[in-house]
């Protein structure tokens, strides 16, 4: 019963802050891949700074004050500025950080299907003079008789 | 036909190589350097730290300048502190500067960190380290220039006042400054 009880408390301690969540609530593990590091240039999880460390708190804090993942994004886009980000925005300029990939992708994929079409055109031409191979030899019939004589002497 | 689309294929791979190769060399040539001794300081406008207001390093020209890169996070900055605020205190009536920049940090906490230090002089933030790794190439605070009357640099200290190899050097280039 007094286990039960201890449950139960827990259960409610922790229900709680989450349930004074409008929204589901984002965490520390999460935004740490989304933040760099400013002083060491890779994101928070990769980093043990003092200045990770500190972002890490204020992440903390504004997690437990129920704040969004966007929330707290902009918030430490302005004090650092948006290189703090690991990705580039939706907006503006950097939408083309996104799309450039993607063209160059789609680039890569017509030239390369442009280089096969034109190298399959151009080996059917070629195909049907291969039959002709035996003919095309450009020596006359009676050079060609006497030389079918002299290797039939070798069979 | 088709020996026009090899000619702009050909021109537009080129064209990508070469875009490629001045993005290359940009990189090289606008690679931040910290400022030399002798050579200028580069100029800047900041935001004043938890006040309103910019503060632009050219409105002191004429004045020695003691320029100190820190941040609440840095361990040695704090050690640093009192002994920037005493010299502060004790060369400001000679017409000394003293500028605190700060760098990659949290509004909140760089403020906390002024407010126990009891830092008097003007403070200056940095958050986003565009001048303070941009243009003087920090990478590691504390850093700290002295400027002379006409903006040039004197010193440039990589480390903290405190530490016996700066400490000598810290005064004689603010008396070098000065003159």
């Amino acid at each position: 019963m007094l286990r039960f009880a201890a449950v139960l408390v827990a259960a409610l301690a922790f229900a709680a802050p989450a349930a004074a969540c409008p929204h589901p609530r984002t965490s520390l593990n999460y935004l740490e891949g989304q933040v760099m590091c400013p002083t060491c240039h890779t994101t928070l999880d990769m980093s043990d700074s003092p200045a990770a460390q500190q972002i890490e708190g204020f992440i903390s804090k504004r997690i437990a004050m129920c704040w969004t993942a966007q929330h707290i994004e902009s918030a430490l886009v302005a004090n650092y500025g948006q290189a703090i980000l690991a990705a580039p925005s939706h907006r503006g300029f950097d939408l083309l950080a996104w799309w450039l990939p993607i063209l160059g992708v789609l680039a890569g994929a017509v030239i390369l299907a442009f280089g096969v079409w034109r190298w399959s055109r151009r080996k059917e031409p070629d195909e049907p003079d291969e039959p002709d191979e035996p003919t095309g030899s450009g020596l006359d019939e009676e050079t060609e008789r006497r030389l079918d004589d002299l290797l039939a002497r070798y069979d | 036909m088709t020996g026009r689309l090899k000619t702009t294929a050909q021109a537009l791979a080129l064209a990508c190589v070469a875009g490629l190769l001045a993005l290359l060399v940009w990189s090289v040539v606008h690679q931040q350097h910290a400022p030399g001794v002798g050579s200028m300081a580069p100029a800047f406008t900041l935001r004043r730290l938890g006040g309103p207001g910019k503060i632009s390093l050219a409105s002191f020209r004429g004045r020695p300048v003691v320029l100190n890169f820190w941040a609440s996070w840095c361990e040695p900055c704090k050690s640093e502190a009192a002994v920037l605020e005493r010299d502060w205190k004790s060369d400001r009536s000679r017409g000394v500067v003293f500028l605190g920049v700060d760098f990659h940090d949290l509004d909140s906490d760089a403020r906390r960190f002024v407010s126990a230090h009891g830092l008097t002089f003007p403070m200056l933030e940095d958050g986003s380290g565009n001048v303070t790794q941009g243009s003087y190439g920090v990478s590691q605070v504390p850093e700290t220039y002295v400027l002379d009357r006409q903006g040039r640099v004197v010193a440039h200290l990589r480390g903290p006042i405190t530490d016996p190899a700066f400490a000598g050097q810290f005064r004689s280039a603010i008396a070098k400054a000065e003159a």
